[in-house]
């Protein structure tokens, strides 16, 4: 038997993250039925009101029209999502230093002896969480107490939304019992398949499966999650801010569908160009390019590109590019989406010169690319981008029906521009 | 040290006994004494300076100590920052408190609305923003212009926040 709380963890999760913060901005939406994703002609996020009509993740805009009249369809603005997201983990912060951004809209929390300085008991501590979210952003949250990572996600899950969970350890097996094997974090389709022919298929009973059967049937990352499923915390809470990435992507849908070959190259050239500069900001350079096209007909083509040098500089980039572009795109197709990944990232101060490289040409990009940032830095992104970007520019990302772009966006503040505006949220309150 | 004459010129006094009274004041203060001559010494004049990190030359860089009790404008506006929000104001009933149709206002969340206060509330299901006037159980809802009257909530009241601070950024 656990002993009650050898460690403390909450998982915190946001209820419908993006309509909840739509709601929050439009107080009048709340009760109504949300939806994200206008601009893409493809749900985004729904929320609870919309899931109640069945509405889902995915479904195409026109189709939520016809399922549900009454829908209120939006053009996402992840701007405000994020300023919301990063409020959510600040107000976390102030009840431990231990928070582990897992996600926009999720968190891990250690509060793990905390319980003296708040006077009271773990589940006090995480409802004040909740409630402290709920007056000062106006956010559901739910959230799950437990004693491993595992289990705190198991509680979140538990009651949504607006749940409270605390599953202390002599509780544990109450909340496994009835919980399928599949539904804990990390336990997929193939695990699933595999532990029913041994008769798993529920979490408590893969939970009190002997220890040499998992050893020798199982791989580490399951042997982890039984000893999370037992209680003994093997998962840290992370509180370092995602500094490693495995890989960068950047994707983007235009409507309407296009066969223009400049046009779709652009968009792959301004995914480039963003990938790149988020890699720059976090020190990192790719060794593999990654490109793809999907068609309207929803049809995924690409290839990926190994690299001579990791880099995160597009000018040497585009080559490689090119040459994949014009192995993967036809002429006569319609295209809906273009993606880029950078991946096999390497810290970019560790990357070595060799023998053929032109160092004196690589120390000229690193400044030109400096020089970029900074005027991103004090100008707004995309202040100088490459050529190849331009029709992004000149043919808008998604033309057609006004009001696909976000309120924040279209009604500004004097001194506030397209490209940078004032970093709080902006109620949608007629007074 | 200056003779009589020359203080009398800095000081701005014609008369040399005027500046002869300054200068007992300033013995007595034990800023200024007279060696065994009768000349003038300074004394604390010189003393307690305060040093200021040092600095290869010129004057003490002015970032380090006299910067560090400034607010930045943003935290002179904004007291808890993750509840601070922005409306942009439209209609014209709080035009004699000073907040005009466009004006951007910050509301706070967080902080309890008290009687005085101007808030952003949701009053029988109508959103408005007017002064909170409360006594004992009694709540209205004021505004500043005539031309609109003072709300009594028949059902219901919910503040979303208090009104911290307006803008108006003329160009």
């Amino acid at each position: 038997m656990v002993h009650s709380w050898p460690k403390a963890i909450v998982h915190l999760d946001a209820d419908a993250f993006f309509t909840s913060c739509e709601q929050a901005v439009h107080p009048e939406l709340k009760g109504n039925p949300v939806v994200t994703g206008k601009e893409r002609g493809i749900v985004a996020a729904a929320s609870y009101e919309a899931k109640a009509r069945g509405i889902t993740r995915g479904l195409r805009i026109f189709e939520v029209r016809k399922i549900c009249p009454e829908a209120v369809i939006l053009p996402s603005d992840y701007e405000t999502y994020s300023v919301y997201s990063l409020r959510m983990f600040e107000i976390m912060r102030r009840f431990s230093p231990d928070v582990e951004e897992y996600s926009i809209d999720e968190a891990f929390i250690d509060l793990t002896g905390l319980r003296r300085s708040f006077h009271g008991s773990y589940g006090m501590i995480a409802e004040r969480m909740q409630e402290t979210i709920a007056t000062e952003l106006d956010i559901p949250v739910s959230v799950g107490v437990s004693v491993s990572k595992v289990l705190a996600k198991i509680a979140s899950k538990h009651g949504k939304p607006k749940g409270l969970t605390v599953i202390p350890g002599e509780d544990i097996h109450l909340y496994l019992e009835r919980l399928p094997v599949a539904k804990v974090w990390g336990i997929g389709h193939n695990t699933t398949e595999f532990l029913r022919k041994f008769g798993i298929t529920t979490a408590l009973q893969y939970a009190r499966k002997e220890e040499s059967f998992i050893k020798r049937h199982l791989s580490k990352p399951y042997q982890e999650i039984w000893h999370e499923l037992n209680g003994r915390s093997v998962y840290p809470v992370v509180t370092e801010s995602k500094g490693i990435y495995q890989s960068i992507s950047k994707v983007k849908t235009f409507t309407p569908p296009s066969g223009d070959e400049t046009f779709i190259f652009a968009q792959l050239s301004k995914n480039l160009e963003n990938a790149c500069i988020k890699a720059r900001r976090h020190g990192l350079a790719a060794t593999r390019l990654v490109l793809f096209l999907r068609t309207q007909g929803f049809r995924d083509y690409g290839m990926e590109i190994r690299l001579s040098r990791p880099t995160a500089f597009p000018a040497n980039l585009f080559e490689p590019l090119k040459e994949g572009f014009s192995q993967i795109y036809r002429q006569g197709m319609l295209y809906r989406l273009t993606g880029v990944f950078l991946a096999g990232l390497t810290p970019e101060n560790k990357v070595q010169y060799s023998l053929f490289d032109d160092t004196a040409r690589i120390e000229k990009m690193s400044r030109i690319y400096s020089a970029i940032d900074a005027l991103s830095e004090r100008f707004g992104k995309h202040t100088v981008y490459h050529a190849a970007s331009l029709p992004t520019k000149i043919q808008a990302q998604h033309e057609g029906e006004r009001g696909d772009v976000p309120r924040r966006k279209a009604d500004l503040f004097k001194g506030e521009n397209k490209r940078q505006r004032v970093g709080l949220p902006l109620l949608q309150i007629k007074v | 040290m200056p003779s009589f004459s020359e203080v009398g010129e800095l000081v701005g006094f014609r008369s040399k006994n005027a500046v002869s009274m300054l200068v007992r004041k300033l013995e007595v203060l034990k800023v200024l004494a007279r060696d065994d001559t009768g000349r003038l010494l300074p004394r604390s004049m010189a003393a307690s300076v305060r040093v200021l990190g040092t600095v290869e030359a010129g004057f003490p860089s002015p970032a380090e100590e006299e910067l560090a009790d400034t607010l930045s404008l943003d935290d002179f506006l904004i007291d808890n920052r993750q509840a601070t929000f922005m409306l942009k104001v439209s209609g014209d009933s709080m035009k004699d408190a000073g907040i005009l149709p466009g004006d951007m206002v910050l509301v706070d969340k967080s902080q309890a609305a008290k009687s005085g206060d101007i808030v952003i509330a949701e009053v029988d299901g109508e959103w408005t923003m007017k002064f909170l006037k409360k006594r004992g159980e009694n709540v209205t809802l004021v505004p500043a212009n005539p031309d609109y009257k003072p709300i009594r909530p028949k059902k219901e009241l919910k503040i979303a926040g208090v009104v911290t601070a307006v803008i108006r950024k003329y160009r």
